[in-house]
Order: structure tokens, then sequence, then C-alpha cells
């Protein structure tokens, strides 16, 4: 039995008929076309599926979409403005630290994240706080770079 | 991978929930965080037909120092348990424990109650909460229960929790002066792994620095987190040194039963429960020593 629940995503109110075994990440993907959140493992372990919830970063494939009503949802379709992309996505383009792309909606919200938490992070809490997203070409040099980078344009 | 279908009941209250349990019995599983009920949903594992979020109800978010205990709601996160000045100040091994837990996205959703409810042998929060002898608060429509946290899990997955019941709270005594613990858990990497072996050390000092009570927890090395009696019972009535805990880390490699899986040979678990058994108490005296 599908029930209408009130999603609130990316500072927009989205009204959605869903079923109870549905996924947050399948919501946003397949009834609410955001396929900027991907879908890798599905279980929680790879975290390609990031979105922050309630201003923290959680893997979406966990989260029943019932669950989610009522919270603060940003995708990484929420980060651009009018102004242009988010600075963390500027220094993941400028620093090259996308190659497939798939893990990259996720690291970056993750960084974002933490350098909402912590402005100036060394390069240890940056690895700690991207421990959940696992990315498989970069070899992970390049989105430490980047989110450092990020670091000193958004101290700044 | 889809979830096997079931219905969803979102309790706002503790009594509401103690009514959906009670009618569902072993139908219903509660659900919190669902880092593990999710995961084991999708791997066919479990196919609860009512799942039931204690997510909505308000007294099992809190956390509370309260007459020389610190309390903490089941629905408290553990990324929440690692920021807890409470936590970190009155029982850093715990801490340590929620450190350990999973990734910073999964810390985001699981919680304590959750850690303990799913009862896995390798989980993070049981040693240390072991180690400081906590207690569980259940709660059900015929009313509370306290349990010993070491009477609490029965197999891996089952514990003493009823279907009608739910975790509520974990109550975990604050240490007095002369006691400290350690925690560490080794696993192939730092973050989102399952743990080869885990250990949780306390111990705490009379006035005359002999150690008085004794508690070492082996997780991964037993169908169940263990005590471990060989190596407490050398450990109580001596004075604590490197020899002493040389001896009572030899001792705890005989309190356990590890197999070999593609974690690691038990011979080579049995080894690590040694080497953190010495650790976690070297961490264990640091911190009694500093507290006394």
């Amino acid at each position: 039995m599908k029930e209408l629940i009130n999603l609130t995503i990316n500072d927009q109110a989205y009204e959605v008929a869903v079923a109870p075994n549905q996924t947050l990440v399948d919501v946003l993907r397949y009834q609410l076309e955001l396929t900027g959140t991907k879908k890798g493992c599905e279980l929680g372990d790879c975290g390609s599926c990031t979105v922050i919830m309630d201003g923290k970063p959680v893997n979406s494939c966990l989260v029943l979409a019932m669950q989610a009503v009522g919270k603060d949802i940003k995708t990484i379709e929420g980060l651009e403005t009018e102004q242009g992309l988010h600075p963390v996505q500027k220094a993941f383009v400028e620093k090259q630290g996308v190659q497939c792309g798939f893990c990259t909606s996720g690291m970056i919200l993750s960084a974002k994240s933490l350098l909402d938490k912590n402005g100036d992070p060394t390069e240890h809490e940056i690895r700690k706080a991207l421990s959940g997203n696992l990315c498989r070409c970069t070899g992970y040099q390049k989105i430490i770079e980047s989110v450092q980078a990020a670091s000193k344009g958004v101290s700044k | 991978m889809l979830l096997p279908k079931f219905k969803f009941h979102e309790p706002k209250t503790e009594q509401e929930a103690c009514q959906i349990l009670t009618e569902y019995g072993d139908k219903a599983r509660p659900i919190a965080g669902g880092t593990d009920l999710v995961v084991n949903m999708k791997k066919k594992l479990m196919s609860p037909e009512h799942v039931v979020s204690l997510s909505r109800i308000a007294s099992l978010k809190g956390l509370q120092k309260e007459n020389g205990f610190v309390k903490i709601g089941a629905c408290f996160t553990v990324a929440d348990m690692i920021e807890a000045k409470d936590i970190r100040e009155n029982v850093n091994a715990l801490s340590a424990g929620a450190a350990a837990l999973g990734s910073p996205l999964v810390r985001n959703l699981a919680t304590i109650g959750g850690n303990l409810g799913s009862a896995r042998p390798a989980a993070d929060l049981p040693p240390p909460l072991m180690a400081y002898g906590a207690t569980l608060i259940l709660k059900s429509g015929k009313g509370k229960r306290n349990i010993a946290i070491d009477d609490f899990f029965k197999s891996p997955g089952t514990t003493e929790c009823r279907p009608d019941e739910f975790i509520a709270e974990i109550q975990v005594l604050t240490p007095p002066a002369g006691a400290g613990a350690g925690y560490i858990n080794l696993g192939a990497r730092k973050a989102q792994d399952c743990n080869i072996v885990n250990v949780a050390s306390f111990i705490c000092l009379n006035k005359s620095g002999v150690i008085d009570t004794a508690r070492v927890i082996l997780g991964c090395v037993g169908p169940v987190h263990l005590r471990a009696p060989a190596a407490e019972k050398i450990l109580m009535g001596e004075k604590p040194d490197k020899v002493l805990f040389r001896q009572a880390a030899d001792a705890a490699k005989t309190d356990c039963l590890p197999i070999t899986d593609f974690r690691g040979t038990g011979e080579y678990k049995r080894a690590m429960v040694g080497v953190l058994t010495q650790r976690t108490l070297e961490i264990a005296l640091d911190e009694a020593k500093k507290n006394n």
C-alpha cells in the first residue's frame, strides 16, 4: 500500500506516493528524478548514495523514505546556487578530483559536511571524514587535494 | 536490491511502541538507524511483517548524567556519542568504541540500542559497555526491567530482549576514582570493516594501588562477547605493571574460542587477543592513574 508523504529536498517540498519498503535513494532517483545521487552497493558500504540529512551525511540506501519525512534533505543537486557551483564542487573540477564521477556526489557531500563543521581540516581529518565513501579510480589523492583546496577557499 | 514488503509503524511515544510490539510480537522488528536491519532485510536474512520505527520517540534520544550514572537513550546515535562530553569525560572507552564503528555515514544513522540489539559478536559497543558493567533498560507493555549487559547476549543475533520488548536506555555507572578503561579494535581497514578482534579492559585501583576490580572483554572470538575470567583472576589483588599485564594477556588467550575464517586464522586471532588485552590494560592503567 502506497502512502502519500511530504519530503523536503534541497529546500523544496515534494509530495510523493511511496511504499514502506522503498528507500530514500530509490525515491530520489526513480520518482523525483534526482539522479545525481548514485546507487552502488545498496548496503551502506560504498557511500555513493550519500545525502545530507538534517546537516549530517548519511547513506540514503539505508534510510526508508518514510523515515525521511520531516527531515531536511540535501542532495548534490542542491549545492549549486545562482552564483555557480559550490566551492567544493569547483575544487573537484579544478583539482581533477573527478574521474569516472560515480563516487563524486557522495565525496562532495561528505566533504561539504566536514568543511561546514571544520573549515581547516588536516589531511587525516579529511581522510577520516571521507572513509565511508569509496572511489575505485582516482586512488583518493586527487580527491583529498580537492578538499584541501576547497578548505582554503571556504575559510577565506 | 529490493526490500521485502512490510507494514511500517512510527509510534510517537514509548507507550504506543509497547502496544504495537505487544500486538504483533515476533512478526515485528524494531528499527532505529536501520544500518543493520535494512541490510539484513535486503539480503533477505530477515523479513519481518511489521517494522516498528523507534526514531520518532523523543524520550529515547536523550543523554544525561544523573545519580552517578551516564544514561544514554537507545536511539542516541553513535556519531553523537563521539561528540558527547558526558561520555568522553566519564566513560572514554565507550567513545573509543563509538569512533571505531562503521563509517561516518553509518555512525550518523546507527544507534547505541541498535548496536546492542543486533547482537553481532564483532560489534564495537558491547566490549566497552561490558567493561563498565552497563545495565540495559528494556520496556514492554508489561513494564520495564533492568538487565546486566553480561546477561543480555545469547548467541549471534539473539538477545534477552523478548519480541514484545524494546531497549529503552543504557545506563553506565560513572567509574570511581582510581578506575580506567581502554578499548581497541583490530580490523583490515580503518573504516567499514568487520573487526577481526576487539578487546576492552577495565581496572579499578584501591588506595594502596592494588587492582580491586578487573574486567576484560573479548570480541569476535566466541558466539557472543566473552568475559576473560582467567585474565581477570590474574589481575585481581595485584599491583599493576607490565609483567602482570603480560601474564593477564597470556591468560586471555586461553579464555576465547576463535574460529578460522576469511578474516584470519584462529591462531592469529588468539595471538591478537593477547596483544590487545595488554594494550587496553595499559590504556586503562594510564587513565586510572589520572583519575586518582
